[in-house]
Parts: C-alpha cells; sequence; structure tokens
C-alpha cells in the first residue's frame, strides 16, 4: 500500500518537474515573445489611436465610399505620376485605406487615402509600428537573407516547450477545472500563495488560447522548415502569366489600353458574387494580372481572382474550394495565430488571452524558480533510492 | 532569394493579405535533361519552390529555330521524347518570365 | 543536500541568473534593429535603385539605370541552382514606351529566351536572373527590352561591370 502511494507521488513529481523545466531555462525569451505578440494583435488599432492620419473619417453620416476608378483618379490628382501598386480597402473599416505607391524617383510610399473623400492624409513613415511589433515579435528583426532568419526559428520553435508546458500543466493540476467554478487567488497569504494562485487562474482560463498558439506557432515553425528546403504544399499550381497574343500591338509611344479597375472589379464580382474585395494588386509588369481578393464565406481564408487586364477575362480563380484539405488547414493557421479575421472584439480577446499567456510566464517563473531546483534534487534522491531498493531486493 | 524577401516584407507590410501574395511569390523556374537511355531524352521541369509544372510546354527547337516537337510535362512534372539529331535547345516555356532554356549540349 | 549551497560566488551567481540567462536573445533586435530599418528604407527605395549601382545604360532609343539590387554573391535557389537579382529604372522619357525588359546570361535566342522578366513599375523593378552552370566571368549580360510598339533593343554588359562580386564568384567556382 505504502508503496503504490509512494510511487504515484514520485510520477506526479516527476511531471511536476519537468512542467518546471520546459519553461524555466527560457522564460525571459518566451515572456518576451507573448508580451510583444499581445501587442501586436492590436498594433493597428494602437496606430488608429496615435495617428489620425490613418483613420476612415466621413465627411458626413450618408458618405459614400469612393469606387476604385475614383480612389485611382484621386491618387493621380495628388501623386501625379506615381504608379499605384497595391490598393487595401477592408470592408467595413475605420481605417484609411493603404495605398503602396512607387514615384517617379524610385521611392515607395504607402499613403492613407480617405474612402470617402480621396484626400491623401498622409504617408507612412520610416517607423512603421505594426511591422515593428510584428518583427519584433515573429523573428526578432533578423534579416531574410537566403531564407528565414534564425529568429524566425526560434521563435516558433517556442511552439514546444509551450504545447509540452501545457500538456504537463494539465496533468500537474488534473482538477483544474475547479478554477472555473471558485476562481481563488490569495493575495494576503505570502508572494508564493500569491504568483501560484495567479498561475494556475491564468493557465486553467488560456488552456484553448495556449492549444491554439503552441500548435499555430508550431505551424510556422514547419513553414520555415518548407521554405527553406524549398518544399510545396500548394495547390497554386504555375504562376499565371498574360500570353503575349493578349497583348495589344500599340503604335509607339504609349502602352496598351487596360481596364479599369472598376472592370476588374465587376469582372470579379460576376464570377464570385459573395466574396467581398479587400484589396487589389496593379499587374507588376506588362505580363501580369490584376489581383482582386478578399474574404469570402470562409473568413480564415482569402480568396481572390486575377483578370486579364487587356481583355478583362477572369483567368484564375483560388477559392476555397479550390484548395486541398491540408491547405485550408495551413492556410488558416496565420489567422487563427494573430486573431485579425473578426473584427475588433476578437482582437481585444486575442489581447486579454495574450496578457494572460505573458502573466503565466511570468508567475510560473516567480513559482518556480526555488521551487523547481528542490523539486528536482528530491526525484533524483527518491529515484536513487528507489534503485538502490530495487538493487537491494534482488 | 527575392521570394522570401518578399514574403518577409510583405508579411510585415499587410499582414494577412500575405497569405494571398504568398501564393504568388516570385520562385525562379527550372529544367533538367537527362538522357533516358541511348535514344530519349527525359526533362523535369519546376519551380524552386517545388511547385510542379504539370502540363506546361515543352518546345525542341533546332538552332535553326524549326520546331521538332511541341510537347507538355505530365502529371509528374517530367516529359521523355526521342532525343533529335543535330544541335537543338529545348525549351521549357510557362509564359514571359517564365521560361528556362536547355542546349542539348547541357543535357546529362 | 550540499547541492544547492554554493561554496564560491561565480557558483551563487550561477545559481541566481541560470534561469534568466534567455533574456539574452533580445541582444539580437538590439543588434538587428538599425539593419532591420536600413533595410525598410532600402526595400522602398530610400537607399538607391539598389546597393550598387552600375549606371546608365543605352538599349537601342532608350535607357535604363541597372544596378545590382543586392551587393552580393548569387543566391541558391534549391534545384533551380543559382540566381541574381538586379534592379532597373527606366528612362523618363520611355516609362511609357517600354513594355518589358528582360536580362539573362548570353544572347538570347529569340523573346521567348529573353530571360527574367523585370516587375515591379517603370521606375523601378527587379528581375532575378538566372546563372547558368557554365557561366565564365568574361560572360556578358544581355538586356532585351520591348517595346509597346513591338520593337526590340539590345544592350550587353559585361558581367565584370555589372557585378564584381558576382564575376568572382564565378572565377572562385570556374577554378574548384
Amino acid at each position: 500500500m505504502d508503496g503504490t502511494v509512494s510511487r504515484k507521488t514520485s510520477g506526479a513529481r516527476l511531471w511536476f518537474v519537468f512542467h518546471g523545466w520546459l519553461a524555466l531555462p527560457i522564460w525571459a525569451f518566451l515572456f518576451f515573445v507573448c508580451l510583444t505578440g499581445s501587442i501586436a494583435t492590436v498594433s493597428h488599432e494602437i496606430m488608429w489611436l496615435a495617428n489620425p492620419e490613418v483613420r476612415a473619417n466621413a465627411p458626413s453620416s450618408d458618405a459614400r465610399l469612393l469606387s476604385y476608378d475614383e480612389i485611382m483618379a484621386a491618387v493621380e490628382r495628388e501623386e501625379p505620376g506615381a504608379r499605384v501598386r497595391f490598393i487595401s480597402r477592408p470592408v467595413k473599416s475605420m481605417f484609411a485605406l493603404n495605398v503602396a505607391v512607387t514615384r517617379p524617383d524610385g521611392n515607395s510610399a504607402r499613403l492613407f487615402v480617405n474612402p470617402y473623400t480621396g484626400a491623401v492624409q498622409g504617408e507612412q513613415g520610416a517607423f512603421d509600428f505594426r511591422r515593428f511589433v510584428r518583427a519584433l515579435h515573429a523573428w526578432l528583426l533578423m534579416p531574410f537573407d537566403g531564407g528565414f532568419p534564425i529568429g524566425w526559428y526560434a521563435v516558433s520553435a517556442l511552439a514546444i516547450p509551450l504545447l509540452g508546458s501545457l500538456i504537463t500543466g494539465i496533468v500537474v493540476y488534473k482538477r483544474f477545472w475547479r478554477v472555473y467554478l471558485r476562481p481563488r487567488l490569495r493575495v494576503s497569504k505570502g508572494r508564493r500563495i500569491f504568483w501560484g494562485d495567479l498561475h494556475r487562474l491564468a493557465g486553467a482560463w488560456s488552456i484553448p488560447f495556449i492549444a491554439i498558439m503552441a500548435v499555430t506557432g508550431g505551424w510556422f515553425l514547419i513553414q520555415a522548415i518548407l521554405g527553406d528546403n524549398h518544399i510545396s504544399i500548394s495547390t497554386a499550381g504555375v504562376p499565371p502569366v498574360v500570353s503575349r497574343s493578349d497583348v495589344p500591338a500599340v503604335d509607339k509611344g504609349a502602352p496598351a489600353p487596360r481596364i479599369t479597375l472598376e472592370q476588374a472589379a465587376e469582372a470579379v464580382r460576376h464570377q464570385l458574387p459573395d466574396l467581398e474585395p479587400s484589396f487589389v494588386q496593379f499587374p507588376s509588369s506588362a505580363y501580369d494580372h490584376i489581383s482582386v481578393g478578399g474574404r469570402g464565406s470562409y473568413p480564415l481564408i482569402f480568396e481572390s481572382v486575377d483578370v486579364n487586364p487587356y481583355n478583362g477575362k477572369v483567368e484564375r480563380t483560388r477559392r476555397v474550394s479550390d484548395r486541398s484539405a491540408l491547405e485550408l488547414v495551413t492556410g488558416s493557421m496565420r489567422p487563427l495565430h494573430t486573431g485579425d479575421f473578426a473584427g475588433i472584439w476578437l482582437k481585444l480577446v486575442y489581447l486579454v488571452f495574450g496578457l494572460a499567456l505573458t502573466t503565466l510566464v511570468f508567475s510560473g517563473m516567480m513559482v518556480w524558480t526555488k521551487r523547481t531546483a528542490i523539486e528536482t534534487v528530491k526525484v533524483v534522491r527518491e529515484r536513487r533510492q528507489a534503485r538502490l531498493g530495487l538493487e537491494a531486493a534482488e | 532569394m527575392m521570394g522570401l524577401r518578399r514574403g518577409g516584407l510583405i508579411i510585415a507590410t499587410i499582414g494577412a493579405v500575405s497569405l494571398f501574395i504568398g501564393a504568388a511569390w516570385a520562385h525562379p523556374p527550372f529544367c533538367i535533361c537527362k538522357m533516358a537511355n541511348a535514344t530519349t531524352v527525359s526533362c523535369e521541369g519546376g519551380f524552386a519552390d517545388g511547385t510542379g509544372v504539370p502540363g506546361v510546354r515543352l518546345d525542341v527547337i533546332r538552332y535553326d529555330e524549326s520546331v521538332v516537337l511541341q510537347t507538355k510535362f505530365g502529371p509528374d512534372s517530367t516529359v521523355s521524347f526521342k532525343r533529335p539529331d543535330g544541335e537543338f535547345y529545348m525549351l521549357f516555356d510557362a509564359g514571359p518570365g517564365q521560361s528556362f532554356d536547355v542546349d542539348y549540349k547541357d543535357i546529362q | 543536500m550540499t547541492v544547492l549551497a554554493s561554496p564560491s560566488r561565480g557558483a551563487s551567481l550561477w545559481q541566481r541568473w541560470r534561469f534568466h540567462l534567455s533574456a539574452l536573445v533580445l541582444i539580437a533586435p538590439i543588434v538587428f534593429g538599425p539593419a532591420w530599418f536600413h533595410q525598410n528604407a532600402f526595400f522602398d527605395g530610400k537607399k538607391g535603385l539598389g546597393q550598387r549601382e552600375i549606371g546608365e545604360i543605352a538599349v537601342g532609343p532608350w535607357s535604363v539605370r541597372l544596378a545590382e539590387f543586392k551587393l552580393s554573391e548569387p543566391d541558391a535557389e534549391g534545384r533551380a541552382g543559382h540566381a541574381k537579382e538586379f534592379a532597373l529604372a527606366l528612362c523618363p522619357a520611355c516609362v511609357d514606351q517600354v513594355k518589358a525588359a528582360y536580362l539573362r546570361v548570353g544572347k538570347p535566342r529569340n523573346l521567348r529566351t529573353a530571360g527574367a522578366l523585370f516587375s515591379g513599375t517603370p521606375y523601378r523593378q527587379t528581375a532575378e536572373m538566372r546563372v547558368p552552370e557554365r557561366t565564365t566571368a568574361d560572360d556578358e549580360l544581355w538586356l532585351t527590352l520591348e517595346g509597346w510598339d513591338g520593337t526590340l533593343h539590345q544592350a550587353t554588359i559585361p558581367i565584370r561591370t555589372a557585378s564584381p562580386v558576382m564575376a568572382a564568384w564565378l572565377e572562385k567556382r570556374g577554378r574548384s
């Protein structure tokens, strides 16, 4: 009887020690990644608060959104000669249009354009907070020279200890569901009790969120491995190009006439009525398509349509139904990681749980720095004694 | 590595849209031709990111620009044909900017 | 029992700080931060056409500015071998006249074999040019411009002029 009890506690203690060692040596790194990741979920909204130029203020309550052609005309009026590369127009958004242009001097800029008036309200400066926080969070600002940077691998590999901590945490704290019924945070019983309660509380409440982060983060690791080894799981096939015979020959001095963006959008609406176009990409060469895309019925995946800019024919569609099951799963990973697919309410939910996870890492460190070391010594001693006992019995 | 450079840049720039652009990262094509046996040439085509090229056109053309053969890559991104006599080249052609020519001297 | 006791000062520091050492990862963004900002400015064209400008090149009635996009050896592209990226800007007078620009090593046989297609805008476009196995440092790059009216014009640039780094790389590869 004594023996079984002892084995049981010994097993539990071993899990306990595993749980401690999984995150403790890397807690500071994990803490940093969780904190920057939490900020990244709402980085765009922070920019909205900080900079009036990125807001889409309507001049009146019945103001109408400009069409793509009107946007183009407005940009040409304010930035003569600039070539538009890309227009991002989120549906029903509080954000101004993001119009990427290249100016005649070769400089690129991202303009904030009012979607109602066409006024260029400003342009993105050298410090793009959103881009910075994402790069800091996801690859520690390291350069993408010749493949995914080490920072990307280091951050995404945290998915492994995160998943391990989740599993061992549940094993150690089997009755975690009690927290849902009777949350307990003892403030006045000493620091260890406080941090311990906080750790269990934050952990139990964020189990689904941690699972999502671990799995999607793990996908980023796999994505880098696949990419660096030139392995494609895409069913997109050969990139489509406009055939030479579709480009009409014209007289010297002017490009061949192309359809307008509104005509392209009309072709897309005709082909995919349920698509809400949220961006348009301009042809990057004479043999490139106009690409229009947005979210369709399945909000996690972008659908896109390539329109021949000379004859208006839709030459390729990439819909949800065109994708393999594997692509649907892997394609859902990034939006599930960032929570940017359902509106600001989901971003705020992600922020709250992200901060809970950040707290979890910190409280874990506070609880375990001492305890893990002590428990490890105990486990080692117990094992040694057990082995000695076994040898003696033999 | 333009694809990755762009990828990183685009992920950083426009976020979720990168999912779509990701599929269109520029990756150079390739075509590798070997003698499968004494008389048959076998070519394998693809893009650097691992994308296959089933159905993509492959022309076998003499130095004088007369076309010997117009064929297509099979479902496994390979194609085989009888080696013509004389000087010729093979042209993988997936459209402007996506072509790759292999001289007969480079048949492995 | 003595495991936790620490006799020396060094051991004591280790005991105290060992679980916080992963904070050293933060050195990476501090070190790479300035380069990150520089690279973004570079991608946005604020540091010039490319990392090394080759110069103005006359191509028939037109001219272009050509640059090595990165001042580096050709990139390994898996089974596609090696590729080197160049950037190009059309002359202000010809932005509406030139339909497409292509670049390759050696003389193209026809338009279909003109090589890598530049993509971007007339003011700044890039192409990843394939570097075939048999390329030597003495070879030339052939730049083909195709007009909207269908005319073709070509220019050649010695590899040694276009990219000394690539020429040195080819010489090194040729010797081995």
